[in-house]
């Protein structure tokens, strides 16, 4: 059953619930004077495993609210998480002096709902954590995931591929500097980022990693080819030059612990 | 011809007019020639030239620099730097006007650097206050809406001024704070960094087992989806104490979230503790009970006590 797509109301059907992964996103209609106001909730995994849900009031502060204005319908859209994402490896590895290394990298994505193209809600797909990227002075906060690296040429060998609740993105890897590097963690920003795809495969523009003896610089690697008969999910959330913008980090070093 | 006649004699009145005003202001009187000469003329001139290119240049230099410290320092720093180069160029233009008039400026000098002396003394900690307001911008230890610690007085920095900070403390009251006494004092910026650490310290009673209570804080620390993952919680055993042991666990948070993640770290602990028997220990005294052991009496003893001192009875 399709899921990322647009919804009309449910006026007289009580409440929708929308199931990606292990996770539930109920929408309900609510009145208020003669307006519609949708409300929606996510529901974590253990919620979901009795047989009937048991759902809080559409007036408790669980539920989301919004009016609904004029609109007639909502859209479930995929979403990058509103923080830049930093997926460490599983398996960590280093990368020779020059070299470069063609990949793949997984990362969580979120459940949105827009109305009229603004989006309203974002509910994770899993419980997320955070991490910091780069230096306890300079990182930034990130949602934590932890992935694998594929190094193929197509993400077909990984079964997060055809998961709903993942989008790979291809990755170039370059060793700038004279030492080798050890590569663990890799940070991506989705706000640069647009998702294509269809309903199970989705996947993001080429990212560009370049490692050096003082840090890492990250940006988009010129244009990608998408695969054919995708469409766009999502599109970045800043436009023109922001999307080029290249970020830098310090590498991080072992810190003094007390 | 009766209206020639008339206007005829009211003539001499009219004329006599000016011969009044000029009776009151001679033409030939001493001080107006002294005042309207025509080097008087030039030096009015020169003032007023001066003045106004002193306006235009100063004006430029001004509105230059505005836009170069707007875009290269932060609001504060540079509105302060305006203002110094404003007071300084209004001080040129008042030099160069007193120049151009010819008013002997080493005299005046001289007076103003006794003046400055005086005021200098009178207003010693206002200027020590003015002085440190700039090391503290140059330092750049703390900008305005930065979270800061003063000598156990801790809030959001609200205004860098001249002569103080004004910090807005978290029960919302406005504490002013010289500059001297910030310069003085040692300045705790807590919002300074991206991230900061909680640091727990929690006490144990000895039947604990502690590699058990290690992996427990270790838990509770993953499962806290504020905590961060990188940098990796610190857990040290800080010591043996009198009352039980002393144990050290840090969990860093985000700045902005540390105070929801010391609430939930700390509530989380002493549930989870609880629940797995371990206990916190509090000030304690081992009290060891048993019977009363007499001391072995020793052998000359008995004598001693019955014959009592052998140089007391004189035998």
């Amino acid at each position: 059953m399709e899921t990322w797509k647009r919804w009309n109301l449910p006026k007289n059907e009580g409440t929708r619930v929308h199931r990606i992964g292990d996770r539930r996103i109920c929408v309900a209609v609510d009145m208020v004077g003669d307006q519609y106001v949708l409300a929606a909730m996510a529901l974590p995994p253990e919620a979901s495993r009795g047989s009937r849900l048991a759902l809080p009031s559409l007036s408790d502060k669980a539920w989301t609210r919004f009016f609904m204005d004029k609109a007639e319908d909502y859209e479930l859209a995929p979403a990058y998480p509103p923080m830049p994402t930093c997926i460490r490896l599983k398996q960590p590895f280093s990368l020779a002096p020059g070299s470069t290394v063609e990949g793949w990298i997984f990362s969580r994505i979120e459940a949105s709902i827009l109305v009229n193209g603004a989006r309203i809600a974002s509910f994770p797909l899993a419980t997320p954590y955070k991490t910091l990227y780069g230096s306890p002075e300079a990182g930034v906060i990130c949602r934590y995931d932890e992935e694998e690296f594929l190094a193929a040429a197509e993400p077909l060998a990984s079964s997060l591929h055809a998961d709903q609740r993942f989008v790979a993105h291809p990755v170039r890897l370059r060793n700038a500097s004279a030492e080798p590097v050890e590569v663990s963690d890799l940070c991506i920003y989705g706000e640069q980022l647009s998702i294509v795809g269809d309903e199970k495969t989705m996947q993001s523009e080429r990212l560009l990693f370049v490692f050096s003896s003082s840090g890492v610089r990250m940006s988009l690697d010129g244009t990608t080819l998408l695969p054919l008969g995708s469409r766009v999910m999502a599109k970045p959330a800043v436009s023109g030059e922001e999307r080029f913008i290249v970020r830098s980090f310090e590498l991080f070093k072992n810190m003094t612990r007390i | 011809m009766q209206a020639t006649t008339t206007l005829a004699e009211a003539a001499p009145e009219v004329a006599s007019a000016p011969s009044r005003f000029w009776e009151i202001i001679p033409l030939d009187n001493a001080i107006f020639e002294q005042l309207f000469t025509v080097d008087t003329a030039i030096t009015v001139a020169r003032v007023v030239l001066t003045a106004a290119l002193g306006f235009i240049f100063v004006g430029l230099v001004i509105t230059v620099l505005r836009k170069v410290v707007t875009k290269r320092m932060e609001a504060r720093s540079g509105g302060l730097v305006v203002k110094i180069a404003q007071y300084l160029g209004f001080a040129f233009i008042a030099i160069s006007v007193l120049d151009a008039a010819g008013v002997n400026l080493s005299a005046l000098l001289g007076a103003a650097g006794i003046a400055g002396i005086a005021i200098g003394f009178a207003a010693q900690t206002s200027v020590s206050n003015f002085i440190s307001g700039f090391f503290i911008v140059s330092e750049k230890t703390f900008s305005q809406g930065d979270v800061i610690d003063v000598d156990g007085t801790s809030g959001l920095v609200h205004s860098i001024d001249a002569m103080s900070v004004k910090l807005r403390t978290f029960d919302n009251r406005l504490i002013r704070i010289p500059n001297e006494t910030l310069i003085k004092s040692n300045v705790k910026t807590i919002t300074r960094f991206p991230i900061r650490r909680l640091n727990m310290d929690i006490l144990v009673t000895y039947d604990t087992d502690i590699e058990r209570a290690r992996q427990v804080l270790l838990e509770l620390a993953a499962a806290e989806p504020n905590a961060l993952r990188s940098p990796e919680p610190v857990f040290m055993v800080s010591g043996f104490r009198d009352s039980g042991i002393a144990l050290f666990f840090g969990v860093w948070f985000a700045t902005n979230e540390w105070f929801d993640g010391n609430n939930a770290m700390h509530i989380a602990v002493k549930k989870r503790f609880d629940e797995e028997g371990i206990r916190f220990a509090l000030p304690t005294r081992t009290v060891y009970q048993g019977k009363a052991v007499a001391a072995p009496k020793k052998p000359g003893a008995r004598r001693a006590a019955a014959g009592g001192p052998r140089g007391n009875n004189g035998s």
